[in-house]
């Protein structure tokens, strides 16, 4: 029981991320940000690019591109884009995720190909009687640290606070000082920090990587995203916490006969709950209009 | 008298239509200058354009003797223009503390920044009794007590407000304009837009009525009041001399 639980918040775990990661820039910026699947992905392909180096360099590495991606997409893709409506942003975002994957198709064929970034964590440690992988145990624990890291950045450091305002009423925090580009090169950067540690854990769970890798676990998010409430970062991580515990709950409770169909239980819980609640479980208070 | 911000041929476009059309304005250090009009005048354009929130289509902003036409709106709090919205705009999820530090987004005197947070907290004992509330559960006049004060918190040279008193009870409209004059008594210089004319025309040292997206008619409270002209200004009427209404 404990071991299907610290599975479950692993994988919930990694769903806040992801979830977070989209629900930043979307708090600042109102762009819905397909490419954040991209996000996840180049940096997996770069754990396959640097394996056999030294973990740590090939993570920090990994890490890196994906900050200097994220900045690169924002200043090329995003910044000419701003102010337009969202729709229009969302569009775009699909052009540059189209881009990077097929890229990515380019520079390594579709195949999948094997990492294992995180091969020190393959045992198991009993813990309450129970034998606990090491791995899920590591990625539950490090999305508990990331999400009090970024809670603790957003409410009690100077840029937190005017990345909350921003999310609030762009324009007035931008009258009060606020620096637009900061603020959005910001949450592209902190959007890439969690991008990042997603493609490590989740790479480091699956095994290998493909053009696709990131888009499966990004999917997943949007949906959590939607039923937190968009534009509501804590909406955000429940839901993304909340869609990955129900679904390795299914995976485990579910009749076996049931279990390849799992993902459509998930999402009949995903439409009861936005029948229920359609503008999410948290809606957001900034997404009327702004001066 | 030098003038603190020179405005000339401003002009100011949504599309087709137009908002503004070539209004001239000058402001004096030290003055409080109303624009007053109805709804639709071009009274909301005019202080956008002069922060940077919309793009002039033509003419000329100078402040302290600086083009500050083009200048991006996170800029022009910098150059000491401070705008306190129509709407009065707090952010409405952010603690009142919180809301009055962003005022301070732009200074890095962390000493003063505080002693002048302690300052509006004893001016204001609601707003420190409320400190750690959301903003958005304050008030109407107290959310407009906390965007003076928070758009004060820049040390402004000039403070812009659209529509101060909208929306307001009688007493709250009262201690709204009793800490516009404060702020004035401190060396700021104010430009107020209101539909709420009286209230303007008591505390102005000048007045321009702007309707239609031109300035009809400009002077102090009393030439304005005795001017035969002022209702056909203000309400849009034309009269014989007035053909130019667009």
């Amino acid at each position: 029981m404990i071991a299907v639980l610290v599975d479950a918040f692993s994988v919930g775990g990694l769903y806040a991320l992801t979830a977070l990661g989209i629900g930043l820039i979307f708090s600042v910026m109102r762009l819905a940000n397909f490419a954040h699947a991209e996000f996840v992905t180049v940096p997996a392909y770069a754990l396959f690019v640097l394996s056999g180096h030294p973990v740590i360099m090939a993570i920090a590495s990994s890490v890196l591109i994906a900050v200097m991606l994220a900045l690169a997409t924002e200043r090329i893709a995003f910044r000419p884009l701003r102010g337009i409506d969202p729709a229009t942003m969302l569009i775009a975002s699909f052009a540059v995720s189209m881009f990077l994957q097929r890229l990515l198709v380019f520079a390594f064929d579709s195949r999948i190909k094997p990492v294992d970034p995180l091969a020190v964590l393959a045992g198991s440690v009993r813990l309450f009687g129970a034998q606990i992988n090491l791995l899920k145990l590591t990625t539950m624990v490090t999305c508990l640290v990331l999400l009090v890291a970024l809670t603790v950045f957003l409410k009690y450091t100077r840029f937190g606070l005017e990345m909350r305002a921003a999310a609030e009423d762009f324009t007035m925090s931008r009258l009060l000082g606020v620096r637009a580009n900061r603020v959005i090169a910001t949450a592209f950067v902190l959007s890439a920090l969690l991008a990042a540690v997603v493609a490590v854990l989740f790479s480091a769970q699956t095994g290998f990587v493909h053009p696709r890798f990131g888009l499966q676990i990004v999917i997943i998010a949007f949906v959590a995203t939607v039923i937190g409430g968009l534009g509501n970062l804590v909406g955000a991580a429940v839901g993304g916490f909340l869609v990955g515990v129900v679904s390795t709950l299914l995976q485990s409770f579910l009749p076996p006969d049931l279990r390849p169909f799992r993902e459509a239980f998930l999402f009949f819980i995903v439409i009861l709950v936005l029948l229920f609640r359609p503008q999410g479980l948290f809606p957001a208070r900034g997404l009327k209009e702004r001066i | 008298m030098s003038a603190l911000l020179k405005v000339r041929d401003l002009r100011v476009r949504y599309g087709r239509i137009t908002a503004l059309y070539d209004v001239d304005l000058d402001v004096s250090a030290g003055e409080i200058v109303a624009i007053i009009g109805p709804n639709g005048a071009g009274k909301t354009s005019f202080l956008s354009a002069i922060a940077g929130v919309v793009p002039a289509d033509g003419g000329t902003i100078e402040f302290r003797g600086e083009d500050i036409l083009r200048l991006p709106m996170e800029e022009s709090v910098r150059r000491g223009i401070a705008l306190v919205p129509e709407g009065r705009h707090v952010l409405p999820g952010l603690t009142v503390m919180e809301n009055l530090r962003l005022g301070a987004t732009i200074r890095t005197d962390a000493d003063a920044v505080r002693s002048d947070l302690e300052r509006f907290l004893d001016a204001f004992p609601i707003l420190r009794e409320r400190r750690n509330e959301p903003a958005g559960r304050l008030s109407g006049g107290e959310q407009q007590m906390l965007v003076i004060a928070r758009a004060l918190m820049s040390r402004p040279a000039m403070l812009m407000l659209d529509e101060p008193s909208l929306g307001l009870g009688p007493r709250i409209v009262e201690q709204v304009y009793d800490m516009i004059m404060d702020a004035r008594k401190q060396g700021v210089t104010i430009l107020v837009v209101e539909q709420n004319a009286r209230r303007a025309l008591a505390v102005a040292d000048r007045t321009h009525v702007l309707n239609g997206g031109i300035i009809r008619l400009s002077g102090t409270a009393d030439t304005l009041a005795g001017d035969p002209q002022f209702e056909a200004a203000y309400f849009g009427l034309r009269t014989a001399k007035d053909g130019v209404v667009p």
